[in-house]
């Protein structure tokens, strides 16, 4: 009875290295999730992504989108969390996928319960006024700010948005004081801040470009470690003056829980790959985004902490912290 | 670029027959997906982005954006024949549409719905080629308080919705106010009446609720009074399927008024079709004769939030194409693919590419056409759909309204929801609730709160801004007024009997 279970055990262990060593490959059309509905840019990138993959030939089968929006991201995760050890399911992440389990109890899946493969993307920013503002640094904004603290306002998302946390460690480091109003939309915030509602906003360097172009706006400062190609001229928070951490806008790809390492590897593999394209890299060119590209081991440093500084940042906001 | 030679060589690009044929894709896959609930343009423009990438720019715009305004025509055929809305735009013409129908006229009301589209469709594409800038700049002056005041207005239509007591529709647009605030709050990141459901953590979806409450009510309570086998009457003869001459002759006020409507409310970057619709549909119902039959199946009541609902179109590409500011969600996904395409969309795009922009300019004429031509012969088709049997029907109503709630959202949670609201329509039928204040509530609330609460963080807290701006002052007052009108209705009616006696 030993001897056949341990032969038994023996068995499977072969047939298991054996089909470790001829590697996984995804058999089935891979789901690709994304917790955006469709049009969103998660939802975006994951459908140029998917052509991308097809037209560089990355993949033996196609990648299909599936829109899991809700919650914040937290449906995305959790339906990726319920897909565990499935072979033929990865998902894309963002700085949401990160925050909104730090503040929105019913969000309980992190990044740590899922796979983290790989990060694609750094999305650099940079702040902008009104082309008519009288400020021509940020110094002179924030001097404006400490003058009348609360009378400058500033345009953005949500209050656990990159846009407030830039805020955030602006006012902590000048002591000066300014009013964050939340936009839900995109448009909303630029229409707001030249139409002369509000002062100054973060805004993404692409959307930036065009309005500096037509003159509606100037830009007083980036948010990236080093200049950006577009905006040769604009000092980064450090050189301007503001020593503060750089908060970075990621995208990545994340795999559900419980997948064999090789899968992991496979899909890491496919991300180092598929930044090397030519496709991918005019992509991140045409939107001025920065090549991100970690693999699981240095994402999954990157998220702790990343989410360790975050916890912070949105305690001294005002923000109640659940995790 | 002067404006006739600009349109000319819009002409000349938009007659190329590639770009004919891209056209006529465009509108016609616009047409089905606006028939069918749930699955809408925004999904359907995002599922076709990667063949675009292959195509050439021009044709690819005139493709999608066909489908933007395609959509549009259809989406009030399911409104009209089953009560279910497609879109939430076409939520306001189930009120006089389904009424419409039951009384025998759906072709009748098919067909308003798409000559009122073409009408005020082509009226849109005309405020877009002659004055976008100057509107764009406009549109810029309204923020926070101004929407306020806008949204204000619009729920204060409540009145004008109200069947017989006012105090029920009062009712009816609280509860819709309260489930427009479940979900996350913007502001603060903290849940409200989530119940630890994660689902719940960015609202209920607003076509969940609309196709609830107006198409399963309508389903349950019809069921309760066993209506007979043949439900309704259909005349029979193509010329008894289409709106007369008087019909048309009814609706005049109601094209201008959709069409002016919509598109000024679609050149707002927070405004959208849902408000535009409503806020048309009242204007309709306040300045006619018979106000008192709205509700009944008036047929201006179709036009005019038809009309509303597609000349938004024209308005909403207006900030998109002279800014690079995206209103809506279609709009949103078509600055995505501008920029997928490598173009850069914002304020020096159409000086930078007329061909682009005058090409998309002409091609929405000829779509218009095109829809017009494609949608009319579809009326008596569609029509045929009412000669089913009431054992028939209702399982087809339940059946696309269950679709088109998991279409949109692939969750089965929001099925739940749709047999929850169902439920609540019902009730609110048996018990004399008007549906349309609480979906008027719904649509408005969560805009609403924003808006008044960014205007509070502008003023640092003084509600005076709501009134020291001209704009929102205005359409305060203009709110303020409507919500008297049943008040002096009152005195009146009090000052007669003091007189008589």
């Amino acid at each position: 009875m030993i001897v056949r279970t341990v032969l038994f055990v023996l068995a499977a262990a072969g047939l298991a290295t054996g089909a470790l060593a001829q590697g996984y490959k995804p058999a089935r059309p891979v789901e690709l999730v994304v917790h955006t509905g469709p049009g969103g840019g998660s939802d975006v990138l994951a459908r140029a992504l998917a052509v991308m993959a097809e037209r560089e030939k990355l993949l033996p089968v196609r990648m299909v989108v599936v829109n899991k929006p809700g919650g914040n991201s937290a449906v995305a995760a959790a339906y990726l969390a319920e897909k565990r050890g499935d072979p033929n399911t990865v998902g894309l992440f963002t700085g949401v996928w990160l925050q909104t389990p730090l503040v929105s109890a019913e969000a309980k899946v992190t990044l740590r319960d899922l796979t983290p493969v790989a990060r694609l993307v750094l999305e650099p920013a940079v702040i902008a006024v009104k082309a008519d503002a009288p400020y021509k640094t940020l110094a002179d904004f924030i001097e404006a700010a400490k003058k009348n603290p609360g009378a400058l306002k500033q345009s953005g998302g949500s209050n656990t948005s990159r846009d407030n946390v830039v805020r955030q460690l602006l006012q902590k480091a000048t002591g000066a004081r300014w009013v964050f109003i939340s936009f839900p939309g995109g448009g909303e915030r630029i229409a707001a801040l030249i139409g002369g509602h509000v002062d100054i906003m973060v805004i993404e360097p692409e959307e930036a470009g065009e309005h500096i172009r037509a003159g509606n706006m100037r830009v007083l400062a980036q948010i990236s470690e080093h200049r950006l190609p577009g905006f040769p001229g604009v000092p980064t928070l450090k050189e301007a003056g503001f020593d503060v951490p750089v908060v970075p806008q990621v995208r990545g790809m994340v795999a559900p829980p419980g997948i064999p390492k090789a899968n992991v590897q496979y899909w890491e593999d496919f991300c180092r790959r598929l930044t090397r394209t030519p496709s991918w890299q005019k992509y991140i060119a045409d939107n001025q985004f920065e090549d991100g590209f970690q693999n699981a081991a240095d994402l999954t440093a990157f998220y702790e902490e990343f989410t360790g500084r975050m916890r912070d940042i949105l305690k001294d906001a005002g923000v109640k912290i659940v995790r | 670029m002067d404006i006739l030679t600009g349109l000319l060589h819009g002409f000349s690009v938009a007659f190329e027959p590639a770009n004919l044929l891209w056209c006529f894709v465009g509108v016609f896959l616009g047409t089905i997906v606006g028939v069918l609930p749930g699955l809408g343009p925004p999904a359907t423009i995002a599922m076709l982005l990667p063949l675009t990438f292959s195509m050439n720019p021009a044709g690819a715009i005139i493709m999608l954006a066909g489908i933007y305004y395609g959509a549009k025509y259809g989406g009030s055929t399911t409104s009209i024949l089953m009560n279910v809305p497609g879109e939430s735009a076409s939520v306001v013409t189930c009120i006089d549409g389904y009424q419409m129908a039951r009384k025998g006229r759906a072709g009748a009301a098919l067909g308003i719905a798409a000559i009122a589209s073409f009408v005020a469709g082509t009226v849109g594409v005309l405020g877009l080629m002659l004055v976008a800038p100057p509107l764009a700049k406009f549109a810029l002056s309204f923020s926070s308080p101004e929407y306020f005041a806008l949204m204000s207005l619009g729920l204060a239509l409540v009145v004008l919705l109200a069947g017989r007591s006012i105090l029920k529709a009062l009712l009816a647009a609280l509860l819709g106010l309260w489930i427009a605030s479940i979900g996350t709050d913007p502001f603060s990141t903290t849940s409200r009446f989530t119940f630890g459901r994660l689902e719940l953590l960015s609202g209920i979806d607003f076509i969940v609720v609309a196709i609830g409450v107006f198409a399963l009510g309508e389903v349950l309570g019809n069921m309760e009074t066993r209506e007979d086998a043949a439900l309704l009457e259909m005349p029979s003869g193509l010329r008894n399927l289409l709106p007369t001459w008087q019909d048309l002759k009814d609706c005049r006020f109601a094209f201008a008024n959709g069409s002016i409507v919509g598109f000024l409310v679609g050149t707002l970057p927070g405004g959208g079709s849902t408000i535009a619709s409503f806020l048309s549909y009242g204007l309709e119902k306040a300045v006619s004769k018979r106000r008192d039959q709205f509700g009944t199946g008036v047929i201006e009541g179709v036009a005019a939030p038809e009309g509303a609902n597609n000349s938004e179109t024209g308005g909403a590409l207006v900030p998109l194409l002279t800014l690079g500011i995206p209103g809506s969600g279609t709009t949103a996904i078509l600055l995505a693919a501008l920029v997928l395409w490598g173009f850069k969309p914002g304020p020096l795009f159409i000086p930078e590419h007329p061909d682009l922009f005058w090409g998309l300019v002409a091609s929405m004429y000829i779509g218009n056409v095109m829809l017009l031509v494609l949608n009319l012969p579809l009326v008596p088709l569609f029509a045929q759909v009412l000669r089913l049997p009431v054992y028939v029907l209702y399982p087809l109503i339940l059946g696309v309204s269950m679709v088109g709630v998991y279409s949109a959202s692939g969750s089965m949670f929001d099925l739940g929801l749709l047999m929850v609201f169902g439920l609540l329509g019902y009730l609110m039928r048996k018990l004399d609730y008007p549906a349309a204040p609480l979906i008027l509530g719904l649509a408005l609330g969560s805009g609403m709160e924003r808006a008044l609460r960014q205007s509070l963080m502008m003023s640092q807290g003084s509600l005076s801004i709501l009134v020291s701006r001209p704009i929102s002052a205005v359409m305060l007052s203009l709110a303020l007024l409507i919500l008297l009108i049943p008040l002096f209705g009152k005195f009146n009616a009090w000052r007669l009997r003091a007189l008589e006696s």
